[in-house]
């Protein structure tokens, strides 16, 4: 590693005290917010008031259940995807260097992520309704 | 000492920067009960512009809410949701009443209504008017800022004891705290006015039978009326007998035993073929006058036949306990028929039961669980025989004749009522088939009665998998405002006004409908300047109701835009009803025989104006809808229905025509001169929201079109019928000869008397077919008053569209609809 030459960054003084008072200072405050918003003001818990809001009507069943997500898989997948394209950004960046190697190495990734892609496809895997 | 004088001036600067924050950032709940909801609506939208007083940001929650203005009449169906609403309210809450009916019950003395909502919540303001207009509410919250300004907060906000905020005010007791009599206090024991119009309670006789009339209109047979009546009489013999007299269409009188087969026969065999159930009703005839009271001769004989060769009744001159009335539609001839069957009641509870017509016609589902709730009366084969308007605690059956109609003669509804009479819960109302445990994917969500989106108190009950309908129940009634119940009690005259209020966004078109059924069934003669300045009226509200749609519509799906666009059009549109009427939602301006006044200085100039300016503008609010993208995807293919169910379902109005069905009563049954006025009935194919949208507004463009051809053709001539045994008379004529002024001050005083007899009016209001069947026993009132609305009928099939979609597509499914409750309860 080269020594960074002098004056090209802004010169850096470890102010830990400053630092310490500056984080001091902001726990303060948002603690004061918080106490304040807590304290201040009438408040008067009723049976009512603690029920939960349902158009005006007292809710009927529990609310402890397994909840269908429709949007789970979806979101599942997007994932799978997302993993995907950081693999091909890295690799754009490199792509001079890695060569044909690399790019029947990356062609073959895709192709196989694709794939599956149009497996889940088929499947309804991307259809919201599909619970 | 010092220190308490530090302390109270501390106290007082901090009471003044308080108080002053909180007036000027008030947050209303959004939360409507009926008519004055939309003029509180009005409010927000530009021209009124709440946002000038700091509080324009409405909440549809209560947690973030704290101002709760109690628009409308208050339930007792719903007053438990209200205080829950108002008990959800966080610290401080402010309550404003708005309207006659949520400060003392006004017009509203009737059974289901709670007479002042200050009976189970606190209220500091009090905004009078029925409803107040626009600037009053403003006022109202003026005035409640400066009740604000007087509080003593400080000490609260420190927890330092004391000090007053938000409503303090106690809850009142009937009878205690205040007093509802409507004649003020000092009358206790003493008999209501109008008590002798009711019938069955004739203390003193009734005026009435003093005043001649001419008989009842007779109808004329058409020719396809007379095959059909020569074949029921042919096929079912002495079973079914047509009626001695009708005003308005082909009557039958069928025997209980062969109903079934005879409206089976009209649906599937006769030559016209009436494949829609209109309406379907009952009529409690204990309190006949002219009823021969022969049943102690029947009840003693046990041999069927004898019995009923002993019984056998004079039609007309006698009749049995409830008459089931059945009114069905041809649409390809454009004619209906009307079958009713006596039905008898046995023992002190008047227990009385027929057949269920369900498997027929769906839609008569709730028609007959509203008979059961109303007149007790039951349908063997209905599958789900419960009440539907009234709340399952309540005792007897409201439009029964021995059933008092004014709340003000029943037991008072208290605070304690309001906890304890809770609405049902949605498990037990629903239909989804796995009612299973914890652990279950599906579960209920009640989507109303406080909701934004159901515009106005409808309860859906959603069974829900994940976002997915599996079923979807409705429970109505929330809305009940017992007009029927009403129109027995009320004179033919007096009744107008709560005509307009069965559909506030609808007002004269609905005075409309109930004029034509009173003029058909007297046969009174309308003159052409009336007939025309009523389509005038009509049309007008037609663009009126039409655009608060659109504004809601676009509102449910996400879009706020249009809302402060359309709302400025309907200004200038109640501008002209205003100049014309001189009133905004609820015109009154509707008179049996004609109208209460004549056209205006002015008024074309005022039409012009709006015709002329219309047309682009709403082009430019279309372009703001269909342009975009998110409206189309959450309109397109959904909530479809076919227009085989449409029918079977009773649906009318636009709902019917985004079907394929060019169906509308101004062009298929004209009334009032719609025969020569150009336009056309636009359809669409698709059946879903999309085509809903499109409907409705062409429906616009053809109201602008019958407006301009209406304001350019305007007859001269009377704008009340000459026939003043049934209309008020005009002013100038009164003054001016004895026999008028005698006509004027019975028709004002006691009501004018309509023969004996029954008619059915209806016109095409912008929800569909709203009609009036009006019976009449030769009183100043109505002996019965029913109101056939098209809202009933569309939102029973609410279920039917839904089910299976998500329940983002439910909201936008029932802004399509269009629905409005008072019209759906009654």
């Amino acid at each position: 590693m080269h020594p960074i030459a002098s004056g090209a960054m802004s010169p850096y003084h470890a102010g830990v005290f400053s630092l310490a008072v500056y984080t001091i200072l902001v726990m303060l405050f948002i603690a004061s917010q918080l106490f304040l918003a807590a304290w201040l003001g009438e408040k008067k818990k009723t049976e009512e008031k603690s029920r939960p809001y349902e158009c005006g009507m007292i809710p009927s069943g529990s609310a402890r259940f397994r909840y269908p997500v429709p949007f789970y898989k979806v979101a599942i997948f997007f994932l799978i995807f997302d993993v995907e394209g950081a693999f091909i950004l890295t690799w754009a960046v490199v792509y001079r260097l890695m060569g044909v190697a690399g790019f029947i190495q990356m062609s073959f990734f895709i192709v196989l992520l694709l794939a599956g892609l149009f497996y889940i496809w088929k499947q309804g895997g991307l259809d919201w309704k599909e619970v | 000492m010092e220190r308490g004088v530090e302390a109270s001036r501390f106290e007082s600067i901090a009471d003044r920067v308080i108080n002053w924050s909180r007036k000027f950032s008030l947050w209303p709940m959004f939360f409507g009960l009926s008519c004055c909801f939309v003029e509180e609506a009005a409010v927000f939208t530009s021209r009124y512009d709440l946002a000038r007083f700091g509080a324009e940001v409405l909440r549809p929650s209560p947690r973030q809410a704290d101002l709760l203005i109690v628009s409308g009449t208050v339930f007792k169906k719903i007053a438990p949701v209200v205080l829950r609403l108002y008990e959800q309210m966080p610290e401080p809450k402010w309550v404003i009443s708005m309207g006659s009916c949520s400060n003392s019950g006004g017009m509203f003395d009737v059974y289901s209504v709670v007479q002042g909502v200050d009976q189970i919540i606190p209220v500091d303001v009090y905004v009078p008017g029925c409803p107040p207009r626009p600037e009053a509410l403003l006022e109202g919250l003026v005035i409640l800022q400066e009740k604000i300004m007087s509080e003593r907060p400080a000490r609260r906000v420190f927890h330092l004891g004391g000090g007053t905020q938000g409503t303090e005010r106690p809850v009142l007791a009937e009878g205690v705290t205040k007093s509802s009599d409507p004649r003020g206090p000092g009358y206790p024991g003493t008999v209501i006015r109008g008590t002798s119009l009711l019938p069955g309670t004739l203390h003193w006789g009734n005026r009435s039978d003093l005043m001649w009339t001419p008989q009842a209109r007779r109808a004329v047979l058409s020719e396809s009326d007379a095959e059909v009546a020569a074949q029921l009489l042919e096929r079912f013999g002495s079973k079914a007998r047509l009626a001695p007299q009708s005003s308005d269409m082909l009557t039958f009188e069928v025997d209980r035993t062969s109903l079934k087969e005879v409206l089976h026969f009209l649906k599937n065999e006769s030559s016209t073929k009436y494949r829609r159930l209109d309406d379907l009703t009952a009529i409690d005839e204990s309190a006949r006058r002219d009823r021969v009271w022969n049943k102690g001769l029947c009840e003693g004989t046990s041999e069927v036949g004898a019995a009923e060769a002993l019984c056998k009744r004079q039609p007309g001159e006698n009749y049995s306990d409830f008459t089931m009335v059945y009114q069905l539609l041809s649409f390809e001839s454009a004619c209906r028929v009307r079958i009713k069957t006596g039905l008898e009641a046995k023992g002190g509870e008047k227990l009385a039961s027929t057949a269920s017509v369900t498997d027929l016609w769906p839609s008569a589902n709730w028609y007959e669980r509203e008979v059961f709730d109303m007149f007790g009366i039951r349908f063997d084969g209905h599958p789900n025989l419960h009440r539907l308007l009234m709340p399952e605690w309540w005792e007897g059956h409201p439009l029964r004749k021995d059933y008092p109609g004014r709340a003000t003669e029943m037991a008072p509804y208290t605070f304690e009522d309001a906890r304890k009479r809770q609405p049902m819960d949605g498990m037990q109302l629903s239909t989804l088939d796995n009612k299973g445990p914890t652990g279950d994917r599906e579960f209920f969500l009640n989507i109303g009665p406080h909701h934004v989106s159901t515009h106005g108190l409808l309860r859906c009950i959603a069974g829900l998998e994940g976002e997915q309908i599996k079923s979807l129940d409705l429970e109505i009634g929330y809305h009940h405002r017992a007009t029927e119940k009403l129109g027995e009690r009320q004179s033919w005259h007096q009744y107008i006004p709560y005509t307009d209020r069965n559909d506030y966004l609808a007002g004269s078109s609905l005075e409309f409908s109930y004029a034509t059924a009173v003029e058909t069934l007297a046969d009174i003669k309308v003159p052409e300047r009336a007939q025309a300045m009523r389509v005038l009226l009509a049309e007008l509200y037609r663009l009126s109701n039409h655009l608060v749609w659109m504004a809601t519509f676009a509102h449910d799906l996400g879009a706020m835009t249009p809302n402060f666009y359309t709302f400025a059009e309907r200004e200038m549109i109640l501008d002209v009803i205003e100049l014309i009427t001189g009133g905004r939602l609820h015109a009154e301006f509707v008179r049996i025989g004609g109208l209460a006044a004549d056209l205006p200085e002015g008024w074309k100039e005022a039409v012009d104006k709006l015709t002329a300016i219309f047309p682009r503008r709403l082009s430019e609010y279309e372009k703001l809808l269909r342009k975009n993208p998110i409206f189309m995807a959450r309109t397109k293919g959904i909530g479809r229905i076919s227009l085989e169910d449409a029918i079977s379902w009773g649906i009318t109005g636009p709902n019917l025509r985004a079907c394929g069905m060019a169906w509308d009563l101004r062009k298929n049954m004209p009334y009032s001169g719609y025969e020569n006025y150009e336009f056309e009935v636009p359809t669409a194919t698709e059946g879903d929201c999309y085509a809903r949208y499109l409907v409705r507004v062409e429906e616009m463009r053809q109201s602008i079109k019958i407006i301009e051809q209406v304001a350019r053709n305007m007859p001269s001539g009377r704008y009340v019928t000459e026939d003043y045994r049934y209309a008020i008379p005009r002013r100038e004529e009164m003054l001016r000869d004895i026999e008028t002024l005698i006509h004027h001050f019975v028709n004002v005083t006691r009501g004018m008397k309509i023969p004996v007899g029954e008619a059915y009016g209806v016109t095409e209001v912008p929800r569909g077919e709203h009609g009036y069947y009006a019976v009449s026993d030769g009183l100043g009132s109505a002996y019965r008053m029913r109101v056939r609305s098209p809202g009933f009928a569309n939102i029973q099939a609410l279920p039917l569209m839904a089910t299976g979609e998500s329940i983002a597509d439910l909201i936008s499914i029932i802004g399509s609809m269009d629905v409005i409750l008072p019209d759906i309860d009654r």
